[in-house]
């Protein structure tokens, strides 16, 4: 196993780890956004309080993604 | 062609055992912001009119948007008291890290976001962190505030304690995410577009449309990365770090 086995495993492993990591944060968003929308046409008054939870909901949804693309950007940079 | 991204120089220090490092690009930039923040404010304070009757200046109408924002969006949730007490420490929080994630698109040679450095990210979270705790134990007394760790169960405590490490670094580590993924994508782009170019066009008529596609697809990438994820996270580290200190103190 030479070096070029090495790096052509780290692209591979990076692309992977981030294509996989970015699909459950994806489909969960989807699920918050749709969601959220329905609730605002529901009772365009509480759009305001909506929005705001709507944002923390994704940023705590988006926390696995990220994950994901620190440990990519590790396996690409720093490994 | 990718080995230079988030390498720049940096500063090394030996105190003794401990090797310290710094990174001047970061420090920089961001003590220039810091600096433009304070002008700004002090800029926009002059804006409020002594004279109540007088007429207000055009720019008060931008303090007033900010501060109605802060109180009415970001800290909507709280209590009448703590909106009160939070307010400076939101906005300023606000206002620092939007400079840094806009900083991103400007084109100065060596200068970088300093959100894309995780020291930055993960001090203004350690920060956050610890005003939860000083929030915490200001309403609800140090005993009380510290009694919470062992609800609803004394065995949970350690528990509790993963909890609180895993939301201080999931916080830092969101806004260094998002935002050193999009300067990899903003760098990583446009030498992929130009080398696409070159192999499904020909030299010939990839010459011309180069130029073309590489300043929209710029303009889309610092737009996109740039001004609307930098905004979004920007509002999203806010809105956590108000959530965090209200959460700690109920």
């Amino acid at each position: 196993m030479g070096p070029e086995f090495v790096q052509a495993f780290k692209y591979l492993a990076a692309g992977l780890c981030m294509g996989l990591g970015a699909w459950g944060p994806a489909i969960g968003e989807g699920l918050i956004g749709s969601k959220a929308i329905e609730s605002m046409a529901r009772q365009p008054e509480m759009a305001n309080t909506l929005l705001r939870t709507m944002i923390i909901a994704d940023a705590i949804d988006e926390t696995t993604g990220i994950y994901s693309l620190i440990v990519a950007i590790m396996i690409l940079f720093v490994v | 062609m990718f080995e230079r991204v988030g390498k720049d120089l940096v500063w090394r220090f030996r105190i003794g055992p401990i090797t310290l490092a710094l990174n001047p690009a970061t420090l920089g930039t961001a003590l220039g912001i810091s600096l433009l923040l304070v002008l700004l404010a002090l800029w926009l304070r002059r804006a409020i009119p002594k004279d109540p009757e007088a007429p207000p200046p055009r720019r008060l109408v931008l303090l007033v948007f900010l501060v109605d924002f802060m109180e009415n969006q970001v800290l909507g949730g709280t209590s009448e008291k703590l909106r009160r007490s939070l307010l400076p420490l939101i906005a300023t929080l606000f206002l620092f890290i939007l400079a840094c994630n806009l900083s991103s698109i400007l084109p100065i040679p060596g200068m970088v976001a300093p959100t894309q450095d995780l020291n930055v990210t993960l001090g203004l979270a350690l920060l956050v962190y610890s005003l939860t705790h000083v929030y915490g134990m200001r309403t609800k007394g140090v005993f009380r505030h510290l009694k919470g760790y062992l609800e609803p169960i004394p065995v949970m405590l350690p528990m509790n304690l993963i909890g609180d490490m895993g939301r201080t670094i999931s916080h830092g580590f969101r806004l260094f995410g998002n935002i050193l993924g999009g300067a990899i994508m903003a760098t990583v782009s446009l030498p992929v577009m130009v080398e696409l170019l070159l192999r499904f066009l020909g030299p010939i008529l990839a010459l011309p449309a180069i130029p073309i596609v590489g300043i929209g697809l710029t303009f889309v990438l610092n737009g996109f990365f740039g001004i609307f994820a930098g905004t979004i996270q920007a509002l999203v580290f806010t809105l956590l770090a108000a959530a965090y200190i209200q959460a700690a103190t109920e």
